[in-house]
């Protein structure tokens, strides 16, 4: 087995094995990172999450470009392990962003009800609130009224007394 | 037959038991639990894959827990 003194990384046949401090990087960092290299090789870990990491790399064809893949897997844990730190920097920035967008995106329900008022014809009157007491009091007298007028025209018939009276002059 | 031995302080076992539900048809596989480690035993390997599907196993694993 070779050794590569300056990144200690572990060459034998088809495999490169090397350790990763996870003090350093965190576990979800050497997750990440190994995630992005699944389809280029094979991967295994194993080790303390707590002290360090073991990652076994294993060439889907042939030992090719291995120890250069080693150090291309060092590079992307620094880059997942900024993209991790400013993640959880601009995490309460990046709710906000959402939240206001979300917010927008949904019909305020005052700005409905204002709608609503300003389509509504507020000149109609269908109950007669906004006509005073004079007016509404016209309007219910008016149907009596025309009762007493309906009689007017007509004959009405003669009284009782009237009746009797004729019926004595005939008699005479 | 095959064992893969994956530590428990990095692999979680829901991730182990979604890659065998996709890998069922390739092989039998069976879970025994030890202090540090999930022990998958393959049985039963399909020919075509006899000599890869170890690694693309833990590959799998190892995707489902990006």
């Amino acid at each position: 087995m070779a050794i590569d003194k300056d990144y200690n990384f572990k060459v034998k046949e088809n495999f490169l094995e090397f350790n990763i401090n996870s003090k350093i990087y965190p576990l979800s960092v050497i997750l990440q990172t190994a995630y992005f290299f699944l389809d280029k090789v094979y991967i295994f870990l194993d080790g303390d999450p707590n002290k360090e990491i073991k990652v076994i790399m294993k060439g889907k064809e042939g030992q090719a470009g291995l120890s250069k893949l080693a150090g291309e897997f060092y590079n992307e844990l620094l880059n997942q392990l900024l993209r991790e730190k400013v993640s959880a920097t601009n995490a309460k920035i990046r709710e906000y962003i959402v939240a206001k967008a979300l917010y927008n995106a949904v019909p305020n329900e005052v700005d409905e009800l204002l709608k609503e008022v300003e389509e509504e014809d507020w000149q109609e009157d269908p109950l007669g609130i906004a006509k005073t007491w004079e007016e509404s009091q016209k309007k219910v007298k008016k149907p009596s009224s025309k009762k007493a007028t309906e009689g007017k025209g007509k004959k009405r018939p003669p009284s009782l007394k009237l009746r009797r009276l004729k019926g004595k002059k005939g008699r005479k | 037959m095959g064992i893969i031995k994956f530590n428990k302080h990095i692999y979680n076992l829901e991730a182990i038991n979604q890659a065998i539900k996709e890998f069922k048809n390739l092989a039998e596989f069976s879970i025994k639990e030890t202090n540090d480690f999930f022990e998958i035993k393959l049985d039963n390997i399909n020919g075509e894959v006899k000599e890869i599907i170890k690694d693309e196993f833990a590959n799998y694993v190892l995707g489902l827990m990006g």
